[in-house]
């Protein structure tokens, strides 16, 4: 298994331990500025990246946008910290982004997963 | 969004490709960053070196890279991706520098606020008995938006350069004026090399942890009360909330706390500016409405912070002082006493 597997498996098993509570979403600033899109929550990223690693979805332009527009402000840790889960959600985001931006900075429009 | 793909993708090139051929994320190639110390006659080797990583000396710069890469935004969907990208590696690497440098002019009061808070640091620090180094015209950059952005193997090549340049000085204690260079330092660095050995510390901690007074406070000129706006990367990344409200306190600022603080704090919108200009906008003016219904000074400890909370200076009536240049009117004296200029 090569590196990029084993943080795919990695992320995988992270994204699953998330209970979809949901309380991560209120507090984004990204959210809050968007009137309310979810994709622009931290939960609505782990889903994005999740979709993305199982490719169920295609990486797109709105897509793009959703995880590179994370502020990495650990806002939603807190609260996820205080709900018990204490996933480390920005580092996940920011892991997702490892995978993609070696080939975005490769592929311009026609990069993939 | 539309078109979000191309632009993180030419802003990944630009800043990697920048880095690459000047060592500096905005492409410059001119020494711009050592301005601010010209008349502190810092030493150049020393076991304290005082690292800024042209974090605040960048910032005329960043808001003109900002502004042309918005002008930009509209030819993105005219134009083939081929002929951006072209253009793009053009411009950085032909035209960047001048003509950042020219419309940086315009931005005297960034700069002049910038090199202020700089000195200030330097000068309270002077005021604790710690008189660091500088490495001048040496001084690297941390490689932080590489890291941000996901760029792994550029950000690890950085790291070891910046790595090895700090350590050529002979310190043994780094002082970082900037949160995201802390953040780098402390928990970034020691991922990507095997037994990092720098003492890390922000000045506001070493400033805490003298705890002595001030002899001298010059009152005149600085706000009674401030709010203050905690950096995310300082709270919830670092974990260092009290120092700088200690600090306050022995200046005899009170210190008032907005709805969102501390380790709850709200984010500046400043991280996402590079590319997405609007968003950070809109995520500032929130944070600006905040903490503007609180008190009309806002303090910060942290560049990105300044820049993107100035913006609504004007519009919301209120004044963002970077804690940098509070301790340049207390310290430094640059600024007349009133009550000494008004006597016969």
């Amino acid at each position: 298994m090569n590196r990029d597997d084993a943080e795919r498996k990695m992320l995988l098993t992270e994204f699953a331990r998330c209970r979809a509570c949901r309380f991560c979403v209120d507090v984004c600033p990204t959210y809050q500025a968007s009137s309310g899109v979810e994709s622009f929550s931290a939960y609505g990223r782990m889903q994005i990246i999740k979709y993305l690693l199982t490719g169920m979805l295609e990486f797109d332009d709105s897509l793009t946008y959703c995880l590179y527009s994370c502020l990495q402000c650990r806002r939603c840790e807190t609260i996820c910290k205080s709900k018990g889960q204490n996933l480390d959600i920005c580092e996940l985001i920011q892991r997702g982004r490892r995978l993609l931006s070696g080939r975005l900075a490769r592929g311009g429009k026609h990069a993939k997963l | 969004m539309r078109s979000s793909k191309i632009l993180i993708s030419q802003a990944l090139n630009t800043i990697s490709g920048n880095m690459e051929r000047t060592g500096d994320p905005l492409g410059l190639k001119t020494v711009y960053w050592t301005r601010w110390a010209e008349n502190l006659d810092l030493p150049r080797q020393g076991p304290v070196l005082l690292f800024t990583a042209r974090m605040y000396q960048m910032l005329p710069y960043v808001v003109q890279a900002t502004e042309m890469a918005e002008m930009a935004h509209p030819l993105v969907p005219v134009l083939s991706i081929k002929t951006f990208a072209k253009m793009a590696e053009i411009a950085g690497a032909v035209a960047a520098d001048p003509i950042l440098r020219l419309r940086a002019r315009r931005a005297r009061d960034i700069r002049s606020r910038a090199e202020s808070a700089l000195a200030g640091i330097v000068h309270a620090l002077g005021d604790a008995g710690i008189h660091p180094s500088y490495l001048y015209e040496k001084e690297p950059y941390s490689g932080v938006l590489l890291h941000d952005l996901g760029m792994e193997e550029a950000a690890i090549r950085v790291a070891r350069s910046v790595y090895r340049t700090l350590k050529g000085t002979g310190a043994e204690t780094v002082l970082t004026v900037d949160p995201h260079t802390t953040y780098m330092l402390r928990h970034v660095f020691p991922r990507y090399i095997a037994g990092f050995d720098l003492n890390v510390r922000h000045y506001l901690e070493v400033l805490a942890d003298v705890g002595a007074v001030p002899k001298k406070i010059r009152k005149s000129g600085l706000p009674e009360k401030i709010v203050m706006h905690d950096s995310c990367v300082m709270t919830r990344d670092l974990g260092v909330v009290e120092p700088a409200r200690a600090v306050l306190g022995r200046l005899g600022i009170e210190v008032l706390e907005p709805e969102n603080t501390k380790t709850d704090t709200a984010c500046c919108g400043g991280p996402v500016e590079y590319a997405f200009a609007d968003l950070s906008r809109s995520i500032s003016c929130i944070r600006a409405k905040e903490l503007a219904g609180v008190c009309r000074d806002v303090l910060v400890a942290c560049p990105i912070c300044l820049i993107n909370l100035m913006k609504h200076e004007k519009l919301m009536g209120i004044r963002v002082w970077d804690m940098g240049e509070i301790l340049n009117r207390v310290f430094a004296g640059r600024f007349i006493d009133e009550s000494i200029a008004q006597k016969p």
